[in-house]
């Protein structure tokens, strides 16, 4: 009897908490309302560094080439075609009749002085490795450029269909990036019509959009997005029908979420790789560490494939090779691959000297309960690690600083579809290099430095061979980025995790 | 309490003292007749016993995780629900690692404790000495505490503690440390205040007079007349420094897991607290419980020590 | 006296500078501010190119002078962050948190005083103890806990309120109660012992003497005396409000200074943060000031030094 009656209040409780939110009222208003977690400080592309500034780059500006989401080509926008003149030329026909938002015809000017003004150290970009490998661009005619590298960078093309936008020659000459970060003007589907900055962005879509190119006309009108840095907020927000989109919603509550009649839940594979780095190169004082046997342990003794069922759920996959499978260069086959095998983990401790196990200074900025599931294996194994957990630029400071034996970070090529967006980084020398492999860093700067695809691939596979044998990394699993929205929106996630704003409309 | 000086010797009872109850049996039958006093007590009592017997009462290693018995709900969930994931081997069910939410919840008190007890006492030597020396030589040794007083009061607890994690990592022992380095303020304050007020007693004006070394009359005469304030701001010191622990964990700057802290465990819990309301509910019960009682000690005390300041 | 005014304002400049120059250090040495700026996906190419471009190769002493040269004429320099003035920036989120320290300070005064008031006519009834309990009670729940049961009950189940963002009045209700709720039970033991002293003292006695209505002595004589040592208190409080506003800005996404502060010294944004410790120091002082000149006044006894 107590069972009914309680079965009845609970039912009566969820009826009244997650009964329908009042999206009718959005969809009439045809406003999207979007929380994100992080601020864009500046909204002038050049000028922040997180992802969501990229979302919102792209609904007010355009690229001159464009990536298709799906198959990840390389797609016109502002550039109608292009072809390689030579090993650092690249010449390009740009699209007639686009319009800016003030009414500004878009032509050769604004890519030449859009180019030569973000490559220019002086103007302090912010992100300098997506435009330093600019020398110079010249106007061939009223449609058409030419720009020229300073070396031969086969990845060109990729760095010109994200990070890099086309501006406004007249205006951002006048106003410079102050002012652009406050009124932003562009070619884009949606055009702002209110900035509180890093608070607030109202869009609203712009009638002037050219057709033909990568973005078709928006389909909802407004878009407004909010800041809310708390994620049970957000959460909050959602289930009484204050927001309508979110993302980056923890995998557990992203479960619960789904059985919210109001509400709808997508997991999207993302090319964000996580992994475990080592210290291979005695820049630590961890003895154990720097044994490539131990290192192989440790690879054995995670069972990566419990953790992605348990923890991250969706469609990630545990990977073998340091880099996203979808990149160009990222070859599996040669990787070694390290099974679940704890007992296989306790011999090479063993067979290392260290049957009794070490101590290790276990770095990680992710959610806690990935990093506790992970010492919770090393514990399994013996080994006794001491979790230091820190703000991601805390945890690449100690990187720099040589101080990390092992550390749990992620890397998202910035949505670069090619190894050399993330293997360089790592393995090339910098501060940011444990492996100091001088075999290593020849392969990756020869895989660099030409443009001959079979000369590349044979590269970087022999830089995944050596690194994945003497495991100075053990990759982990790509990471699942989790959506919950209202069930009135037509929303497709991409795995480049840049949703686009302008293809969603409603139900 | 103490009515008559310890410096001119025990104190001479008149008839009618001799025939009252002693001193000491008062304030007993004052301690017990003291309902919130007695109540707050108890609690703690009982979460100090909890806290040190925790290897005999919790039932499961707080720390043993195991992914596939993750996010077990308590019991009462078989009882109304019918979930057949609810068992009594995990009464309070898991957390999201698998660790037993009851054994860290018990554990729990400890660390607790430790850190409202180790910061109490660090901020409190800090702060009782600075501010007895500024209250009694008052001038520049006044004006010295004061600066240093202004200064900390204009360095905010959250900005400290978030340098001070970027630079050492945050774990129980930089918690405790930066805690007790910055939670002084009040103590200095109030026996400064306690102190000037203090000084100006006539048998402290009279030891004075008889010469009595400076450390003497600071021991002997000042310190007990401002115990009782002392008591009060521990015990207030005491209860924040619990809080903050808290609040420090939600900001991502306090303990470490895999530490069985509340403050940590509702920070852990809070994206989940429309969906398993238990995990930030319990938590959030323990530490209230603990503080109030803390608050209920500190107030008892003060009362029953000197009824007058009764406030 | 003169004497006095000199040494306080020594006094004063001292903190500031000892204040910002731990500061500094501090939030330097923390967090990398080329690394910070640089973001995440930031190879080491671009950190140097960004170290060397804003200047945060040179020494600490010397960038330390160069916002110091800057601060004193008022200039106070330009986020790193929002490419914008840091006077702009401070201006545009002062208003939200000024709103939010206020409306905490209001209700817990509204609830304390009469609280207090109630008490301090019937010492030690049932009606004392109860308002005592409430009162006892707000202070042992941590803030951001309270805060979250709140957007559970008010704003998810109920819907009574809004959640997050500060738009409109409503939106400051849920932050405002559950950052002021800790302060009540201090004001409320204020107030009543100072009610109960003022009741019982000559001057209450004399009025009623003269007969004049209980009402009127009550509201008229009593509390306006009681109410001078809550003030102080409040002034204090304000204060920390101020401090702890930190958790509840994040919880409601109320953008003010609080979380400025908060999000400025995880991105190492040196101007900002030296910007809001210099105004906090500025404020304690004038307030530790006034309130010393208080008890100065309140007390002779305390003049001594």
């Amino acid at each position: 009897m107590m069972k009914h009656w309680a079965i009845a209040a609970s039912a009566a409780a969820l009826a009244v908490t997650w009964s329908a939110p009042d999206a009718a009222a959005q969809k009439s208003k045809d406003t999207l309302r979007v929380a994100w977690q992080y601020t864009v400080e500046n909204v002038d592309n050049y000028f922040n560094t997180n992802r969501e500034g990229i979302l919102f780059s792209r609904m007010v500006w355009d690229t001159l080439v464009d990536r298709d989401p799906k198959t990840f080509k390389t797609i016109p926008n502002l550039a109608t075609s292009w072809k390689w003149a030579d090993d650092r030329t690249l010449e390009m026909e740009l699209r007639q009749g686009v319009k800016f938002h003030n009414g500004e015809e878009f032509d050769a000017d604004d890519v030449v002085f859009t180019l030569n003004w973000i490559s220019n150290p002086e103007n302090k970009v912010i992100n300098q490795s997506n435009v330093s490998w600019i020398e110079k661009v010249e106007k061939l005619d009223k449609f058409k450029v030419r720009i020229i590298s300073k070396k031969p960078f086969p990845a060109a093309l990729e760095f010109l269909t994200i990070p890099i936008v086309m501006y406004p020659n007249e205006y951002y000459a006048k106003v410079g990036p102050k002012e652009m970060g406050l009124k932003p003007i562009g070619t884009g589907p949606y055009k702002v019509t209110k900035i509180e900055p890093a608070k607030e962005y109202t869009l609203e879509r712009w009638e002037g959009h050219f057709e033909g190119g990568s973005k078709p006309h928006a389909k909802i009108k407004n878009i407004v997005i909010r800041t809310i840095p708390e994620m049970s907020t957000q959460i909050a927000e959602l289930l009484a029908g204050g927001i309508d989109w979110a993302w980056y919603v923890p995998t557990d509550q992203a479960d619960r979420l789904e059985r919210v009649p109001s509400l709808k839940v997508d997991r999207s594979e993302t090319m964000r790789t996580g992994y475990i780095g080592f210290d291979a190169s005695n820049r630590t004082s961890n003895k154990a560490i720097n044994d490539v046997r131990v290192r192989q342990a440790i690879a054995h003794a995670i069972d990566r494939d419990a953790i992605i069922k348990n923890l991250i759920g969706g469609a990630s996959r545990k990977i073998h090779a340091p880099c996203f499978p979808t990149q160009f260069g990222c070859d599996d086959s040669v990787a070694t691959k390290y099974e679940y095998d704890p007992a296989k983990a306790k011999k090479l401790l063993a067979d290392a000297g260290y049957a009794n196990g070490f101590d290790l200074d276990f770095y990680a900025y992710r959610p806690r309960d990935w990093a506790e599931a992970i010492m919770g294996y090393l514990t399994a194994v013996g080994i006794r690690p001491k979790l230091q957990h820190m703000t991601y630029i805390a945890v690449r400071d100690k990187n720099h600083e040589g101080v990390t034996p092992m550390y749990f970070m992620d890397w998202g090529s910035y949505s670069i579809n090619d190894v050399s967006a993330l293997l360089p980084n790592f393995f090339g020398g910098s501060p940011d290099d444990f492996a100091r492999d001088a075999d290593v860093q020849k392969w990756l700067a020869a895989g660099g430095s030409t443009v001959d695809e079979k000369v590349r691939k044979e590269n970087y596979s022999n830089a995944i061979k050596r690194i994945t044998e003497r495991a100075y990394w053990l990759p982990m699993f790509s990471f699942v980025t989790n959506y919950a929205y209202t069930k009135d929106l037509d929303f497709t996630p991409f795995a480049d995790e840049l949703p686009r704003y302008y293809l969603y409309g409603w139900k | 309490m103490a009515t008559t000086s310890t410096l001119f010797g025990p104190g001479r009872l008149s008839p009618e003292q001799m025939l009252a109850p002693s001193p000491t049996a008062l304030l007993r039958r004052r301690i017990f007749g003291h309902r919130s006093l007695m109540f707050g007590a108890l609690v703690l009592g009982l979460m100090l016993l909890m806290g040190l017997g925790a290897w005999f009462i919790a039932p499961h290693d707080p720390y043993a995780q195991s992914l596939a018995t993750r996010r077990l709900p308590p019991i009462w969930h078989a009882w109304f629900w019918d979930d057949p994931k609810a068992t009594w081997n995990h009464v309070l069910g898991t957390d999201k690692v698998g660790r037993d939410y009851l054994s860290r919840l018990i554990y729990g008190a400890r660390i607790s404790l430790l850190i409202g007890v180790a910061t109490m006492l660090l901020s409190g030597i800090i702060g009782t000495t600075l501010g007895i020396l500024a209250g009694y030589f008052g001038g520049r040794v006044d004006l010295v505490v004061t600066f240093l007083i202004t200064t900390r009061l204009s360095m905010p607890v959250v900005m400290v503690a978030l340098a001070v994690v970027a630079l050492y990592g945050s774990s129980l022992e930089v918690v405790i440390l930066v805690l007790g380095f910055l939670l002084w303020d009040r103590f200095a304050v109030v026996m400064r205040s306690v102190t000037m007020q203090a000084r100006s007693l006539d048998y402290v004006t009279a030891a004075q007079a008889i010469g009595c070394s400076t450390p003497y009359i600071l021991l002997r005469e000042i310190l007990p007349n401002i115990l009782n304030s002392l008591v009060v701001v521990a015990t207030v010191e005491m209860a924040n420094a619990i809080l903050l622990e808290a609040a420090l964990s939600f900001l991502g700057l306090g303990v470490q897991p895999p530490l069985p802290s509340w403050g940590l465990m509702l920070s852990e819990a809070k994206e989940d607290m429309f969906f398993s309301p238990w995990m930030i509910t319990l938590p959030g019960i323990c530490l209230f419980l603990l503080v109030l009682s803390i608050n209920l000690l500190g107030d008892g005390v003060r009362d029953v020590t000197a009824p007058e300041n009764r406030n | 006296m003169l004497s006095y005014a000199f040494k306080r304002l020594l006094l004063a400049l001292l903190v500031v500078l000892t204040v910002s120059g731990i500061t500094f250090t501090l939030t330097n040495a923390a967090i990398d501010p080329a690394k910070a700026l640089a973001g995440e996906s930031a190879t080491m190419a671009d950190i140097e190119a960004i170290r060397k471009a804003y200047g945060f190769d040179r020494s600490y002493l010397v960038q330390y002078f160069d916002w110091l040269g800057g601060a004193l004429t008022g200039e106070l320099g330009e986020s790193y962050r929002m490419r914008r003035p840091v006077s702009v920036l401070l201006l545009e989120r002062l208003p939200v948190t000024m709103t939010l320290g206020v409306c905490a300070l209001s209700f817990a005064l509204l609830l304390s005083i009469p609280l207090g008031v109630v008490a301090a006519l019937k010492p030690n009834s049932p009606v004392d103890r109860l308002a005592l309990s409430l009162s006892v009670l707000g202070q042992a729940l941590p803030t951001f806990w309270f805060a979250l049961m709140m957007i559970i009950l008010f704003g998810v189940i109920l819907r009574w309120l809004p959640i997050s963002g500060s738009d409109t009045w409503l939106h400051f209700v849920m932050p405002s109660v559950a950052l002021g709720y800790y302060a009540t039970p201090a004001f409320m033991r204020l107030t009543r012992a100072g009610m109960i002293e003022v009741l019982a003292s000559d001057y209450i006695r004399t009025a009623r003497a003269k007969g004049l209505r209980p009402a009127s002595v009550l509201f008229k004589h009593a509390l306006r005396n009681a109410v001078i040592p809550v003030v102080s208190l409040a002034a204090v409080q304000f204060g920390f409000m101020l401090g702890g506003s930190v958790v509840i800005e994040t919880i409601f996404a109320l953008h003010g200074v609080g979380f400025l502060a908060w999000e400025s010294i995880s991105r190492s944004d040196i101007p900002v943060v030296q910007a809001i410790v210099l105004l906090i120091s500025l404020f304690y002082i004038v307030l530790t000031l006034l309130a010393d000149l208080l008890n100065a006044y309140l007390d002779p006894r305390i003049r001594v030094a």
